[in-house]
């Protein structure tokens, strides 16, 4: 895992985000792919990219900092019913209404990584549980506010930069995700690759010998969950405008189970990783789900089972070592 | 026959042929809950409909209808959204149907008028649906149709202290206040209103609290499914029914193919409902046999299966009063005011309201022939939507 840390680490400063800059391109490639190829499907794409964000948020805290949660949809459910809500009671601007999300979401995230990030292991997990559990009820109870069980409708944005209207075919939906997408993919790969970053990995390996070092572990984690928070806060954002509804289900305990399958679907502890997991896991359901709307679920558990007992570390891993051989072989030669 | 005229004969028929291939597919999207807890009653929508189908072909004049399903899961706003999205986006149906939970229907409504597309609701019951959207017509029932009967009814046996526990969402809110109003215009007393939470399985505490409030009649309302069975138990299972507590409820609580589950402790659990699978006429009789012979389990129908025999004809209708056009004014026009008798019994479509007007039956569990069954033993004609009629 050390050894993993240390090539994360930039051998020397080039021009700034220039790294960064292919994983931008990578993302804006598929996603025209997506525009183009799939015009018809880009309500589906947009709310995929919308629980992406939920999936790197995860991934920040448990890939990156070894936090076992199975409440991270507090964030992203709190950051959807406060952008609706919002919405709901005159505040249009899709923009302001990111903000406002994003905001919600790393609050939730402070508050629930105080609490959680204090213990370790199964108390750590049970804690998330009731973190999710109680976000879950109260969103449900105050059904003033929220609309509890029957959902929080009558979102309707405004359009975006005052030119571009949100239509039932969802390409400003579309585009306005995968744009912000772009953004927070590269803030996000230089943030984990920040000493803040690696010193999270350092502390997910050793928490001992971090504390050995002189580093105060939990302010840290407090703080990664406070980032982990906001980008979970954009997810919910984006998903309440573009899908105009929130629902229970984007505070639900499946939710959470759902992200962190995925998750370990694509491999944690990498930022493509997460992106794979979600791409992959939602398309196969989505497909499985159209062509047999009956038996789908089996479908989707037998490519989980098949997954884990032949790439345990996700996806991602076999591609990496595929990567890291011909880089060295390129090297050698 | 000379070779011109083989020649002439041959392309007629490549004619004929052709033009039934080319005929338009018209194509009917129905959302409903095909797998997980609710997986029985999104069944019986595709039951309904099959059955329909069966009895009238597949075909309106020269129109060739598909029916295609997805699956809602569960109360799910967000996805029932994106779903019927995709059927109007992409599989460019020009009928919705289906939907079981109400919040998912709510979610659906706005697009049905930047799309025209008209909505066929074949169960969620909360009586405000038909007026989100001036595209939606309703097959199924609502809350307050089939609640005043039973406050009435709850009355008129000598109940004059009652518990009323419906699910926290709103159908359950339509049945709480359904029930109160009429029960307390009667002169009865309400002495304890529980709201509880969907998600629910644990119904003893609920129990404790009817118990303690003195109350000598419990009304409640959730959703059929897993829930309602556990409902039933825990109503029996902590005494209440033994220590003459009744339970009166709409039809939801006892779906026929819960009652071998609650058992003949169910025996006497009264109910006002539309349609029990044991109601006696021949539409039914008919409607049954078809089901029977397409391949469907009897002891699976529920209500959901005749709502979706009935939307099928609307649909049928409205494809045949457009000529197959996308034109949802004119198809919505189309169903107003049509009257037929259902399996259910005689009903029509209320042109105010584009709410389904039908019979109301009480009815008690009973055992006939070692079936546990609804039997029927009082009607209430005509019945109209309460709340959506009283405006």
């Amino acid at each position: 895992m050390t050894a993993i840390a240390a090539i994360q680490v930039p051998p020397t400063r080039s021009i700034p985000l220039v790294r960064e800059a292919g994983g931008a391109l990578a993302i804006i490639v598929l996603g025209a792919i997506g525009y183009y190829l799939f015009p018809d499907d880009l309500a589906f794409l947009t709310r995929l990219i919308g629980i992406s964000f939920l999936v790197l948020s995860l991934d920040l805290v448990t890939g990156y900092c070894g936090i076992a949660t199975l409440g991270h949809a507090a964030q992203f459910g709190v950051a959807a019913y406060a952008a609706g809500i919002a919405c709901v009671r005159g505040i249009t601007d899709p923009i302001a209404l990111l903000m406002i999300g994003t905001f919600a979401g790393t609050l939730m995230g402070l508050i629930s990584g105080a609490l959680i990030t204090r213990f370790r292991g199964l108390p750590q997990l049970v804690l998330s549980i009731a973190v999710g559990q109680l976000i879950a009820a109260l969103a449900n109870k105050l059904s003033w506010l929220t609309g509890g069980s029957d959902g929080l409708s009558g979102i309707t944005p405004g359009k975006v930069f005052g030119i571009y209207n949100f239509d039932m075919y969802s390409r400003t939906a579309y585009l306005f995700s995968l744009a912000v997408l772009v953004i927070v993919f590269v803030a996000l790969s230089r943030f984990v690759r920040s000493p803040f970053g690696l010193l999270c990995r350092g502390i997910k390996d050793d928490d001992l010998r971090a504390k050995m070092i002189g580093v105060s572990v939990y302010p840290r984690l407090v703080l990664m969950y406070g980032v982990s928070g906001a980008v979970a806060g954009v997810g919910g954002a984006l998903t309440a405008i573009s899908t105009g509804v929130v629902g229970l289900d984007s505070v639900s305990f499946e939710r959470s189970a759902e992200v962190l399958v995925m998750l370990v679907l694509g491999g944690a502890g990498h930022l493509w990783g997460a992106l794979a997991g979600a791409l992959i896991f939602q398309v196969f359901e989505h497909i499985v789900s159209a062509a047999n709307p009956f038996h789908w679920m089996t479908l989707v558990g037998l490519l989980l089972i098949l997954i884990v007992v032949f790439a345990p570390r996700g996806l991602i891993e076999p591609v990496l070592s595929l990567v890291a051989r011909f880089t060295r072989k390129g090297r050698a030669s | 026959m000379n070779r011109s005229a083989k020649s002439i004969l041959s392309l007629a028929i490549l004619g004929l042929m052709t033009g039934t291939a080319s005929a338009d597919v018209i194509k009917v999207g129905i959302i409903g809950t095909m797998s997980g807890p609710y997986a029985l009653f999104g069944k019986n929508f595709k039951m309904g409909i099959d059955a329909w189908v069966a009895e009238h072909g597949n075909k309106v004049g020269s129109h060739e209808v598909e029916f295609i399903y997805k699956d809602e899961e569960g109360p799910n706003p967000a996805k029932s959204k994106a779903l019927a999205q995709e059927f109007i986006v992409k599989d460019k149906v020009q009928y919705l149907a289906g939907v079981y939970f109400t919040p998912n229907a709510m979610a659906i409504a706005p697009l049905l008028e930047e799309s025209k597309t008209p909505l066929i609701v074949m169960n969620a019951a909360t009586s405000s649906i038909v007026e989100k959207s001036p595209y939606i017509v309703r097959t199924s029932f609502t809350m307050w149709q089939n609640t005043v009967p039973a406050a009435k009814i709850a009355f008129k046996n000598g109940s004059k202290k009652v518990a009323i526990a419906v699910s926290d969402y709103g159908p359950g809110v339509d049945a709480e206040a359904a029930f109160k109003k009429t029960f307390e215009a009667d002169g009865g007393a309400v002495v304890e209103a529980i709201r509880i939470p969907l998600a629910t399985t644990d119904f003893s505490p609920i129990m404790q609290r009817i118990k303690d409030s003195g109350a000598d009649t419990i009304f409640t309302f959730l959703p059929s499914g897993p829930p309602t069975l556990g409902f039933v138990k825990a109503y029996i299972d902590n005494g209440l029914k033994v220590g003459g507590v009744k339970l009166m409820s709409t039809g939801d609580v006892v779906t026929e193919p819960d009652l071998p589950n609650i058992g003949d402790s169910g025996i006497g659990i009264l109910s006002t409902y539309h349609y029990a699978v044991s109601h006696d006429s021949p539409e039914n009789k008919a409607f049954l046999a078809t089901i029977k012979k397409g391949g469907g389990n009897l002891d699976d129908v529920t209500m959901t299966s005749v709502a979706a025999y009935d939307g099928a004809r609307l649909i049928y209708k409205m494809i045949e009063a457009t000529g197959g056009q996308r034109d949802p004014a004119k198809a919505v026009d189309a169903v107003k005011d049509m009257k037929w008798v259902s399996p259910r019994g005689p009903v029509s479509i209320d042109p105010a309201t584009r709410h389904i007007r039908q019979n109301v039956y009480l009815r008690s569990v009973e055992k006939v022939d070692g079936k546990l069954i609804n039997k029927e033993s009082q009607t209430f004609a005509d019945q109209p939507d309460w709340a959506l009629s009283t405006k």
